[in-house]
């Protein structure tokens, strides 16, 4: 490794560092600070690790942190899976591949909230996609409002929403690796499978593990469409623990209760990503001393 | 796989795709054109008129403009080129400083770095409000666009890239005698332009729909956001869904046009740049 | 407050009394046609007062409890007077977010004002806030799709129909229709069809709200939580929620004349697109129905066969915060909205949405411009408003009672047993209400 020319440290990292303390670092700890407190009779009062200890015993808390395991287990494989194979797809040179790759394009500018809005209409008993089911004799399936669907539903939601801006972070990965690689293994008789599983996949380690980290981070936080759709029902089946925080914090007005599962979330979030930073990045061929 | 099968079954997958992606958003684009009491006409129950704008109108366009909607959609655009422009340079900068450099600590601070996006932002809304507040950027552009400069996901990105980029390259220029900062603006700047624009793609999006704090940060409304802007299309009683709609559609154009120029550096791609090992 | 760094505020205080006697009042509410109408108060209250400037800030409706909670968590000194929805006044005083009005604006305030809207400004004894205005519900009904079905619309107001306050009276006390009778009615029109073949019978317009769904345990008499607020037991799970509870969850499961999802305003788009034979809305979307092609109706409030009246009410209050440096100038513009003949003279006229002032209740009785419709559901309203209305149950945990309530009833209509769903509910506002009273 390079020695390291103090000034041009200081020069390059305090914008960033500096950013990131004052508008991150410092509130997340005023956050983590407030998950010690809880408000007794209109007053503001210390209990330490009271908050915890509460949710060890709260059954609402347990049954939403199966539910987030189950939603995150599901819809993370299933979005780098399909972001991969769209950035596959994406980057094949084929006629009319122009007008495809716009419509790829499509669902990053829409916002979530319009995009939930519109599904709803989709997936109502009486919407859209039953009335296509209903034309092959199909349905009505209550998608929103049956425990059995509802989850999926709302993973399929942020599935459309999520998988075209994963696509582009894949499609710049792609172009990292260089394409004489994958030549040379067609030359020597490679099918187009091998060569996605021993080649493009392996060099496209980090970027992969960029994405997996990213997506995972923001399955963990997402609520919106919970909020907006599902209030978390029917019977709990899609109350995510961060929308059992959203409540907590801004609608109950308790805001040390939903600090404190704001911290279990990220605990939890952090060995899984421990987990995969130790799966996905020893791999770049690092140069011997 | 005969070559023709696999094209047949690569358009198919293709075609598939785009149904999926378009069809949702077909009925949203037809529906911005109908006058507001006819939008769910041909919904409940759902018949296929319902994918024609019958009746038609553009009174919802008319609307949104109306409402002041292009300097709502200028804000934004300023708000998310200044905070794409300075990200850039921000987070590339320090990705670049963890990417070739050791300094006691590193590991720590990066992961630091790593872990500052893990937070929901509703977690610290309040906390940085009274921080904002008391650096008196409240009702400014400053109070949108600073604290959503310096990224830990957008430093993360170009650290990764960074560390792929062939330490030779570095240590050539080293030994012409270039500086730091001009190896990474002549040697690691053009390699990691499909970097640049994912990263530029996520803190504009990140602008693009950012609506809590928005709301919170510019409390006097006079300089409003996309999101903020749409928000007032449901009020108590009512929802302007036609209008909805229609500045769902424009929102949704704009980042697509601005995507569409830079393809060429993704696309040419395979072909072309890329990192030789 | 003009926006100022926290450090200078002080300063900026000490000068502002010293140099020149402007006071700048905020009030932070909802956009849209109340943001109007409180516009147009405000700009009275400055004519008058040359060293008072009254400055509105805005959220969009969706957005503004959380935000405005993130505000005055924050003790945010820049807001003077918050716009308060009746029943989160019981949790804004417990957490000390807003101030209680002095005795002299209490005492002035339930001499002018209708009890219930005194009573759910009114939290441990002391007036907290002040009522805008108030709200109303009543029966929507489409005569064609009714009378197509062989059924008998109520009777009710109707285009073109003149109502004096007898008539109105002898309407709203003995010719009120059942929830029985809608749902006869409801199976006639929808069949097994509804909302594919054939329109949907009925539907209420907030789809699982306690504001909305209150008066059907309240019509069977029974509240919602005990007078102490400390438990929903033997209330919510009583024997008058369940019969209640069932007749909802039938609506949608046994006799399926009942959407089970609707959006905010869905109702009544429904409704004007001849979907929707019956609605129980607000009086809000009068206007919004009397344009469309639609032949309609306004029926009274349903009730049960064998229960008495009961109607949603309650609105918008306006407080004024603890953070706010200029208390006594916020209470007085507060006083002069709420309280004043000018204040809510304009304010009706603006909005146009029920008075919580005898005055103006007793105006809208006897000025004959209220006979012809539709401004006679104004009239129907105001009646409402004094005989049948109940206000929802004060108590801090308001919020946790919302959303247990509003759980319980979605999960009833998507098929869980009424027992089932109401004794969860009640276990989460126990426990709800066991926290927030801890001593």
């Amino acid at each position: 490794m390079n020695r390291s020319p103090i000034k041009l440290l200081v020069l390059t990292l305090a914008p960033a560092l500096l950013g990131l303390a004052v508008f991150r670092a410092y509130p997340i700890g005023l956050a983590l600070y407030e998950s010690l407190y809880t408000t007794i009779g209109g007053e503001r009062a210390f209990i330490g690790l009271g908050n915890y200890l509460d949710l060890l015993t709260d059954a609402g808390f347990w049954k939403s942190l199966r539910v987030t395991l189950w939603f995150n287990l599901i819809i993370n494989p299933l979005q780098v899976a399909l972001a991969l194979a769209l950035a596959l797809m994406f980057v094949q040179k084929l006629p009319g591949m122009a007008v495809f790759r716009l419509l790829f394009l499509i669902p990053i500018g829409i916002s979530l909230p319009v995009a939930v809005i519109i599904w709803r209409i989709v997936l109502l008993p009486e919407g859209f996609l039953n009335g296509v089911l209903g034309g092959v004799g199909l349905g009505p399936y209550r998608f929103l409002t049956s425990p059995d669907f509802a989850l999926y539903s709302i993973i399929a939601i942020a599935t459309w929403k999520g998988v075209s801006y994963w696509m582009i972070f894949l499609v710049g990965g792609l172009q990292n690796i260089p394409p004489e690689i994958g030549e040379a293994a067609r030359l020597e008789g490679a099918s187009p499978w091998q060569r996605l599983w021993l080649i493009t996949l392996p060099l496209l380690r980090p970027t992969l593990l960029f994405v997996l980290v990213a997506d995972v981070t923001i399955n963990f936080l997402l609520f919106a469409p919970v909020f907006m759709l599902t209030g978390g029902g029917p019977r709990g089946s899609t109350n995510v623990l961060m929308y059992e925080a959203y409540k907590s914090g801004f609608v109950f007005g308790d805001m040390g209760r939903a600090m404190a599962i704001v911290v279990c979330l990220v605990a939890l979030l952090l060995v899984i990503v421990g987990i995969q930073f130790r799966l996905l990045s020893s791999a770049p061929p690092k140069e011997t001393p | 796989m005969p070559p023709v099968l696999r094209k047949a079954v690569l358009y198919l997958c293709l075609v598939a795709a785009a149904i999926i992606f378009v069809l949702p958003l077909w009925w949203a684009i037809l529906s911005s054109f109908r006058p507001n009491d006819a939008i769910f006409r041909d919904l409940f129950p759902f018949t296929p008129r319902a994918l024609w704008p019958e009746p038609f109108t553009l009174d919802a366009y008319v609307a949104i403009f109306e409402r002041g909607f292009g300097a709502i959609i200028a804000n934004t655009l300023l708000v998310a080129a200044l905070t794409t422009a300075l990200g850039l340079v921000v987070n590339a900068l320090a990705g670049f400083a963890f990417a070739l450099f050791d300094f006691p600590g590193k590991s720590t601070v990066l992961g630091i770095v790593v872990v500052s996006f893990m937070l929901p932002f509703e977690a610290i809304a309040m906390p940085l409000y009274t921080v904002v507040s008391q650096l008196g950027w409240i009702d400014h552009v400053a109070a949108l666009v600073v604290p959503s400069v310096a990224n830990g996901l957008a430093v993360f990105l170009f650290y990764q890239f960074f560390q792929q980029v062939p330490k030779d390259y570095s240590e050539a220029a080293r030994l012409e005698g270039a500086g730091w900062l001009r190896i990474l603006w002549s040697v690691y700047v053009p390699l990691s332009l499909p970097t640049c624009i994912s990263a530029g793609l996520m803190l504009f999006i990140f602008q693009w729909e950012a609506f809590l704090w928005p709301l919170l940060a510019m409390p006097a409304q006079q300089f409003k956001v996309i999101q903020v802007g749409m928000a007032a299309f449901q009020d108590q009683y009512t929802t302007a869904w036609n209008q909805l709609f229609g500045a769902a559609v424009i929102t949704a154009l704009i980042p697509m046009l601005l995507l569409i120029p830079l393809q060429r550096y993704y696309v040419q791609g395979l072909a072309g740049s890329g990192i030789k090992g | 407050m003009t926006r100022l760094p926290i450090l200078t505020t002080a300063l900026a205080i000490g000068l502002a009394t010293t140099a020149h006697a402007q006071t700048t009042l905020t009030i932070l509410m909802i956009e849209g046609l109340d943001k109007g109408a409180m516009e147009a108060v405000a700009a009275q209250y400055m004519q008058d007062r040359a060293d008072v400037k009254v400055e509105i800030q805005s959220l969009p409706w969706n957005q503004f409890f959380q935000v405005s909670e993130m505000r005055l968590k924050s003790g945010d000194a820049a807001v003077d007077l918050i716009y308060t929805d009746a029943p989160v006044v019981a949790a804004y005083a417990a957490n000390g977010y807003i101030q209680p009005f002095d005795a002299a604006v209490a005492d002035e305030a339930k001499a002018k004002l209708v009890a219930p809207s005194v009573t759910a400004g009114t939290y441990d004894g002391k007036l907290y806030s002040l009522p805008m205005n108030s709200s109303a519900q009543v029966l929507y009904y489409n005569v064609d799709l009714l009378k197509a079905a062989g059924v008998t619309p109520p009777n009710g107001l109707t285009k073109g129909s003149v109502a004096n306050p007898d008539a109105i009276a002898t309407l709203a006390s003995t010719d009120r229709w059942t929830f029985e009778q809608i749902a006869e009615a409801a199976k006639a029109v929808s069949g097994s069809e509804g909302g594919k073949a054939k329109p949907w019978g009925f539907a209420f317009e907030q789809f699982a709200e306690l504001y909305q769904l209150q008066p059907l345990g309240g019509s069977l008499g029974s509240d919602l939580i005990s007078a102490d607020a400390m438990t929903a037991d033997s209330y919510l799970n009583g024997e008058a929620w369940t019969k209640a509870a069932t007749w909802w969850s039938d609506l949608f499961n046994s006799w399926n004349v009942s959407p089970r999802s609707l959006g905010f305003g869905e109702a009544a788009q429904m409704f004007t697109n001849g979907q929707l034979a019956m609605f129980v809305g607000g009086t809000w979307n009068v206007a919004a129905v009397a344009q469309s092609s639609i032949n309609f109706g306004i029926a009274p409030h349903p009730k049960f066969a064998d229960g008495k009246a009961a109607t949603p009410t309650g609105s918008w209050y306006l407080s004024v915060t603890k953070a706010s440096p200029d208390a006594a100038a916020a209470t007085d513009f507060a006083h002069y909205a709420a309280l004043s003949d000018q204040g809510t003279d304009i304010w009706f006229d603006k909005l146009n949405q029920l008075p919580t002032t005898n005055r103006l209740l007793d105006k809208i009785n006897a000025d004959n411009s209220f006979d012809a419709f539709p401004a006679s559901v104004m009239r129907l309203s105001a009646w409402e408003s004094r005989n049948t209305a109940v206000a929802r149950p004060v108590t801090v945990a308001f919020s946790q009672l919302q959303d247990a309530f509003r759980t319980a009833f979605t999960d009833i209509a998507n098929g869980v047993a009424v027992d089932e769903a109401l004794a969860t509910a009640v276990d989460s506002y126990d426990q709800a209400a066991k926290r927030l009273n801890r001593k």
